[in-house]
């Protein structure tokens, strides 16, 4: 598996780079080391998965306490205002979500966003759109509860989410091992499936 | 033969990933291990034992699981369609007999196929990614083995 993946760029760099110590090599991950970043991805994938029990539908009880403390303890000078303005706008209690109208559509939607990226990355099917948006919810949580922990918590989530991102790490113990050579040749005749493409 | 031992291996290593998840879970590690030895009926009363107990069957059944991946191939080589398509269907047979059926009976439910959505949501992605783990690490080996070949 070659992270390299584009052919013009590697072009390109080496009419650039025309001395021998400015040439860069591209990057190559072995087998192993391709397996080893399948194998985080699994495991990045049970620790989303992990979360979803405390949080089960239809009350969604556990996530509220978090969604308080989001408005509460924010990075982001005024962020803490749109929650409370929002999905908090006219709850009677700030311990339970008993009569909180629109925080259950916000509930339902995190925890449908979260079940996405726990598939997608336990199985390896359109693997970087999963940590894609694994990355959105977790700078959305080190923007809102950063604070309350030990900062890095947040912050390392967001990395790690990253780095399933930048690595194709599905082709390997995963689905996308079998769907990314049939988007890449449907791409070349399908704008949607090139689109799908960059997500496998 | 090559077939049932890449099979062999797939389930063993697929197994461990499954074991491995019970260590990152909270609680003490491995407390979802003696689960295992449920299915069948037995009870370990030492803890430390029960788990690893728990832990050598959870393999052995991989191993079997695998086994039976390998057999089902006959001897050929397989698109990776297919191997992950019969390992989705072996992990679907996986979370049946033991985290369905086997759960149920051991526990005196009152149906084999009682179930509500936390334990279906708890058990059965992961089953299923052990048989899609099955075929994905098949179809690596033999894609190695017919690369070192050539």
């Amino acid at each position: 598996m070659s992270i390299s993946s584009s052919v013009r760029k590697q072009k390109q760099m080496g009419t650039i780079a025309t001395g021998e110590h400015t040439e860069v090599p591209p990057i190559t991950l072995s087998e192993h080391s391709s397996t080893g970043l399948a194998l985080l991805r699994i495991f990045v994938g049970y620790l989303w998965f992990q979360q979803l029990f405390w949080k089960l539908p239809p009350t969604f009880t556990g996530l509220y306490g978090y969604i308080v403390r989001e408005s509460q303890h924010e990075i982001l000078p005024g962020y803490g205002a749109l929650p409370q303005h929002t999905f908090l706008a006219g709850c009677p209690s700030l311990s339970s979500p008993v009569g909180c109208t629109a925080f259950v559509p916000l509930a339902a939607c995190v925890w449908t966003a979260e079940l996405v990226v726990a598939i997608s990355l336990l199985f390896g099917l359109f693997t970087r759109f999963g940590a894609l948006l694994a990355t959105i919810l977790a700078v959305q949580l080190y923007v809102g509860l950063a604070y309350t922990e030990w900062i890095w918590t947040y912050g390392m989530l967001v990395l790690l989410a990253l780095v399933l991102v930048a690595v194709p790490a599905g082709r390997r113990l995963g689905i996308d091992l079998w769907l990314a050579p049939r988007l890449q040749a449907a791409g070349q005749h399908h704008r949607l499936a090139r689109i799908a493409n960059w997500f496998v | 033969m090559q077939t049932l031992r890449r099979g062999l291996l797939a389930g063993v290593l697929a197994s461990l990933v499954l074991a491995m998840f019970d260590f990152v879970t909270d609680g003490t590690p491995g407390n979802g291990l003696p689960a295992v030895l449920h299915w069948f009926g037995i009870t370990v009363a030492d803890p430390t034992l029960s788990r690893w107990a728990g832990f050598f069957l959870l393999v052995v059944l991989g191993a079997v699981w695998g086994l039976i991946f390998g057999a089902l191939q006959r001897g050929t080589i397989i698109t990776a369609g297919r191997a992950l398509l019969t390992g989705l269907a072996l992990g679907v047979l996986w979370w049946f007999i033991f985290e369905l059926a086997l759960t149920n009976i051991m526990n005196h439910a009152s149906s084999p196929f009682s179930l509500s959505f936390g334990r279906f949501l708890s058990s059965f992605p992961l089953d299923v990614l052990f048989g899609v783990l099955i075929g994905a690490i098949f179809i690596q080996r033999q894609a190695r083995q017919a690369a070192e070949t050539l």
